[in-house]
């Protein structure tokens, strides 16, 4: 397997005025999970757009696995799951799956148990599966897409802002499941605004601007500590009477690391908000003297914002 | 061709409540001649003309406007099989609509006591079927080329064009513009008549290459311009 290879991707639209993509070159391993980043017009949705081979590139090539992204022994392998999500509303959730089971050329005996297991995978009941598409939340609708995209455990895996409008219940649900692809092997290409989801997911980052790729983060993919906080003190407490080994254990019994000591501040990486909410109880009652608790900022929205233009996203 | 299109555009023809009602009311409309004069047989029912219309307006368009078709591309599908699937959907669904229409005329003409011509019957469905293929070729280079419904509209305009046309032609005496006209017409309903065969006598050679060249002509070109077609919701890079 040679995973999927970009060089010098170009994409113009209306008659080259638009420049979506100039000269984007990438590698993405096999198994690896590869998030796309960047603010809106970047040209992420045309990279993917070329990566599928929907769109064709005006300069460049991909290749996935030695093949043109548009063969069918590429597509035969691979899911997709688009940003603006439009499923075939007068069908079933349950039709739908087994219309792009029989569409990905899975085998038809046990469609219907097929259709139902991926139901069940995104968390939808058979009473779900059983409404037409039409009368779904945007939150079913991105779990029914999810579903669709991950039937037959393709060996890649296309997925555009695929958490866009789920419950915090379908964000983690997303999360798991995007572990159990990477488990198994699979490649992710992820395009998301959510910079802690990719963070959190992604072994690497391309951050995408003005269709040239920026800048390129390796990241520790799956990261329980996702979040960082500086604690403050009143002069003299960190570094202090406060002890590194007092903050330590702190950090320990709530489940965090203490990342650095730098008086009056200390910095602790959490999983999440409540690992925060954990971590001060855990300071207080350790005698710590707290004066102020501030959130970092992580490395892809730091990455974010110093490549952004003084007005912010277009 | 892929069996899962045809049956997913079935499906979703017959359970369109406006189609529905636009069929019903074409079927029970044609039966009314039937009814009035059953002793002529089958030949007082219409062509299918509009059934196929129904049935086939928005065949690719609407896949191309809802977003549907890229996700259908993203699985192992050529647009050829998905061209070629859609089309066979479509006239195939004309012509069960057809049988349905025949077997209730046969019925209506039963019941009023004059006696069921099933050999005419056979040629009408023969014409009908024939008939379905061909518009829904047709149609199907016509919803590639716009999206939603607007193979309708490109249709009409096609009608009405060869129409000031044929007629510019007939008032000036111009009989190539008159012979260009009935050409264009013939390919925007392309129908391989079938009577004569009802008195023995053979389809004739170059009406049946007509027919074909036109039905392969437009599912070439349809094929073609999905070929080009970008799939994309972003139009400037997003």
């Amino acid at each position: 397997m040679d995973g999927i290879r970009i060089e010098s991707l170009s994409k113009t639209f209306r008659a080259g005025q638009v420049r979506a993509l100039d000269g984007v070159s990438l590698e993405i391993a096999p198994g690896e999970v590869f998030g796309i980043i960047g603010p809106n017009g970047a040209g992420k949705t045309t990279l993917l757009g070329c990566l599928l081979g929907f769109l064709r590139p005006d300069a460049g090539h991909v290749s996935i696995d030695g093949h043109e992204p548009d063969d069918l022994a590429v597509r035969a392998v691979s899911g997709y799951l688009p940003e603006r999500l439009t499923l075939d509303r007068w069908m079933t959730g349950r039709h739908f799956l087994a219309y792009h089971h029989a569409l990905a050329r899975l085998p038809a005996p046990g469609r219907a148990e097929a259709a139902q297991a991926a139901l069940t995978r995104v968390g939808l009941d058979a009473e779900a599966g059983a409404r037409p598409i039409r009368r779904y939340s945007r939150g079913m609708l991105q779990r029914l897409g999810l579903a669709q995209a991950l039937l037959g455990e393709p060996r890649y895996v296309f997925l555009d802002e695929p958490a866009s409008g789920v419950d915090p219940a379908g964000v983690v649900l997303f999360r798991r499941l995007l572990g159990e692809v990477k488990t198994r092997g699979a490649t992710v290409v992820l395009n998301s605004h959510q910079l802690d989801q990719v963070e959190r997911v992604c072994d690497r980052v391309a951050f995408v601007k003005q269709g040239r790729v920026e800048a390129m983060e390796t990241l520790h993919a799956g990261a329980t500590m996702a979040r960082v906080l500086r604690v403050r003190s009143p002069a003299g407490a960190i570094g202090g009477i406060v002890t590194r080994e007092t903050l330590e254990q702190a950090a320990a019994r709530a489940g965090a690391e203490l990342r650095e000591v730098a008086p009056p501040l200390a910095r602790f990486a959490v999983a999440d908000d409540a690992g925060a909410a954990r971590l001060v109880g855990a300071l207080v009652a350790a005698g710590v003297p707290v004066a102020e608790v501030t959130p970092e900022e992580g490395r892809l929205e730091r990455l974010f914002l110093e490549g952004e233009p003084a007005g912010g996203p277009s | 061709m892929i069996p899962a299109i045809i049956l997913a555009t079935l499906r979703q023809r017959f359970t369109s409540p406006m189609r529905l009602v636009i069929l019903v009311a074409a079927v029970w409309i044609s039966l009314i001649p039937v009814l009035v004069s059953p002793g002529s047989g089958f030949a007082m029912i219409g062509d299918c003309y509009f059934l196929a219309l129904a049935l086939a307006a928005g065949m690719i368009g609407e896949d191309v406007s809802s977003g549907t078709l890229q996700l259908l591309l993203a699985r192992p599908v050529t647009r050829r099989q998905y061209v070629f699937s859609k089309w066979v959907a479509v006239a195939g669904g004309t012509s069960l609509v057809v049988v349905a229409q025949l077997l209730l005329a046969a019925l209506v003409i039963a019941l009023r006591g004059a006696s069921v011509s099933w050999g005419g019957a056979a040629l009408l469905l023969a014409n009908d079927v024939l008939l379905a293929f061909g518009i829904s070729a047709v149609m199907s280079l016509l919803s590639a080329l716009v999206p939603g419904l607007g193979d309708l509209g490109l249709l009409f305009l096609a009608f009405l064009s060869t129409q000031v046309l044929g007629g510019l032609g007939s008032l000036k005496s111009w009989g190539a513009l008159e012979r260009a006209t009935q050409e264009l017409q013939r390919v925007l309903k392309p129908e391989l008549n079938v009577w004569p065969l009802l008195h023995g006598d053979p389809a004739s050679p170059a009406a049946v290459a007509s027919y074909l060249s036109t039905v392969t002509l437009c599912l070439a070109l349809a094929v073609m311009v999905m070929n080009r077609k970008e799939l994309s919701y972003v139009s400037a890079g997003g």
